[in-house]
């Protein structure tokens, strides 16, 4: 991985840690009975999680001065339709921040939600180009999904109320199930693609990189909620270590098609 | 169809010599690490014999590119009367975009100027009536200027193995592919 990418690892999985995380506080304060909880509190880490993100995402570029340049091509790029679903989102948040007393309006909650799930579609959109044939697909979209519903169902818990913590069990149990299906399913499909994908499957399956990371960041966290009734602090400290080794992952471990020019 | 410009690429020609890289590395003079034409020898599952064929390439100026598709602020032109693919670097903002997207990895990152950069087809040249670069200094004519408008080369083909197939980009660039050589062997006394 170039140093150019770390800041996209940061700016990928904190964009979607603050959309989880605004999902699952705007399905915890309505689809359950019981206190919101510290819902203020939870929209202002979303934010925070968001504008560190971004930050991080400026120093991706090599002219960070022009990131405002970005939304010209609104018509065809992937990218500039990110840069706007994302500011919207951020919007949204400062907004819903602002507006909260005890809880959210639902509208604003809900408008919120669906605007951060067009974002990140969009950023999935962005990083499934043709030059990488192992994600020049869905697969992109369904990673960060699945990061937005780990993270954001984690976190979560740092700010609900006692009688709404099996839901979040519940929701983050069964992402991380997934997600353990998926992350260990993939590579293997990949091994029966083409050259460049297959190569990209052995270079999952040989990487010490990913398999700590479906320890650390899925089999451990989901092993601590099977055995607690609760979620303990340290599962959404796991989780996030294993959101970010899972990205490094996916943007130094994934081949680009030219590097098998000459070959079969 | 309309006038686009292309390579023509004559693997059973090429000598894997580099005069081409070289030609446009003087023409252009790229700050160090930044390569537009590069030569790759076929791997022995394709040709049997170990370095011996060659596929020159550069930027395809694709009917359909996928570098100024995904450009966030449209520093990629397709050229009207050509089809050359232009980057215009002032407008680049290095967001490395064109670098991911292109499966033939012809944009660079440029360290120095922290901006993608790739072959411009010598489009001044062309202006001017010139050849590009590189194709005038092949020293064995393995790398032909074509018109795909008005292309006629039964034998040409557009994806020989070695080279990524992506129809939807539709590379402009066409090739001969490498003949096996003739083994002779020394007669048994």
């Amino acid at each position: 991985m170039n140093s150019m990418e770390l800041p996209l690892v940061i700016f990928t999985v904190l964009s979607q840690a603050a959309i989880g995380l605004v999902i699952i506080s705007s399905i915890r304060q309505f689809a359950a009975e019981g206190p919101a909880g510290n819902v203020r509190g939870e929209w202002l880490a979303a934010l925070v999680l968001l504008l560190v993100g971004l930050t991080a995402s400026l120093f991706h570029l090599g002219h960070p001065l022009g990131a405002v340049n970005a939304v010209k091509h609104l018509s065809n790029a992937w990218l500039s339709r990110e840069a706007v679903g994302v500011s919207l989102f951020l919007a949204l948040v400062i907004v819903g921040f602002f507006s909260i007393k005890d809880r959210l309006s639902p509208g604003l909650a809900a408008l919120t939600a669906i605007i951060g799930l067009v974002a990140l579609f969009f950023t999935a959109m962005t990083y499934a180009p043709p030059g990488y044939p192992a994600i020049n697909n869905a697969l992109p979209l369904v990673f960060f999904l699945l990061t937005a519903a780990v993270v954001g169902a984690s976190v979560s818990s740092f700010f609900t109320s006692q009688e709404k913590i099996p839901l979040l069990r519940l929701i983050l149990g069964g992402s991380l199930a997934i997600s353990l299906v998926v992350y260990l399913t993939v590579p293997f499909v990949w091994l029966s693609g083409g050259t460049v994908m297959h190569q990209t499957g052995i270079e999952y399956l040989t990487s010490p990189l990913y398999w700590s990371r479906i320890i650390i960041g899925l089999a451990l966290p989901l092993a601590g909620i099977w055995m607690s009734r609760s979620i303990p602090a340290w599962i959404p400290a796991l989780v996030i270590i294993g959101e970010f080794m899972g990205r490094i992952a996916f943007f130094s471990l994934t081949l680009h098609a030219s590097s098998n020019i000459g070959g079969l | 169809m309309r006038k686009q410009l292309g390579f023509y690429i004559d693997a059973n020609r090429c000598i894997g010599c580099f005069t081409c890289a070289m030609a446009c590395k003087n023409q252009y003079h790229q700050d160090i690490g930044v390569i537009w034409r590069q030569v790759y020898d076929l791997k022995t599952e394709i040709y049997p014999h170990r370095e011996r064929a060659f596929y020159s390439l550069a930027c395809n100026h694709c009917e359909n590119p996928t570098c100024s598709n995904v450009c966030p602020v449209k520093a990629y032109y397709k050229r009207e009367t050509d089809g050359v693919v232009v980057h215009e670097q002032e407008k680049c903002i290095g967001c490395g975009n064109c670098i991911r997207s292109c499966p033939y990895g012809a944009p660079r990152h440029n360290p120095v100027l922290r901006k993608a950069e790739k072959c411009s087809f010598c489009w001044e040249r062309i202006d001017s009536g010139l050849e590009p670069a590189c194709i005038l200094s092949c020293p064995v004519d393995a790398l032909q200027l074509i018109d795909l408008a008005t292309f006629e080369e039964p034998n040409a083909v557009q994806y020989p193995p070695g080279f990524p197939k992506f129809t939807s980009l539709n590379p402009s660039v066409r090739f001969r592919v490498a003949q096996s050589p003739t083994v002779i062997r020394r007669k048994r006394l």
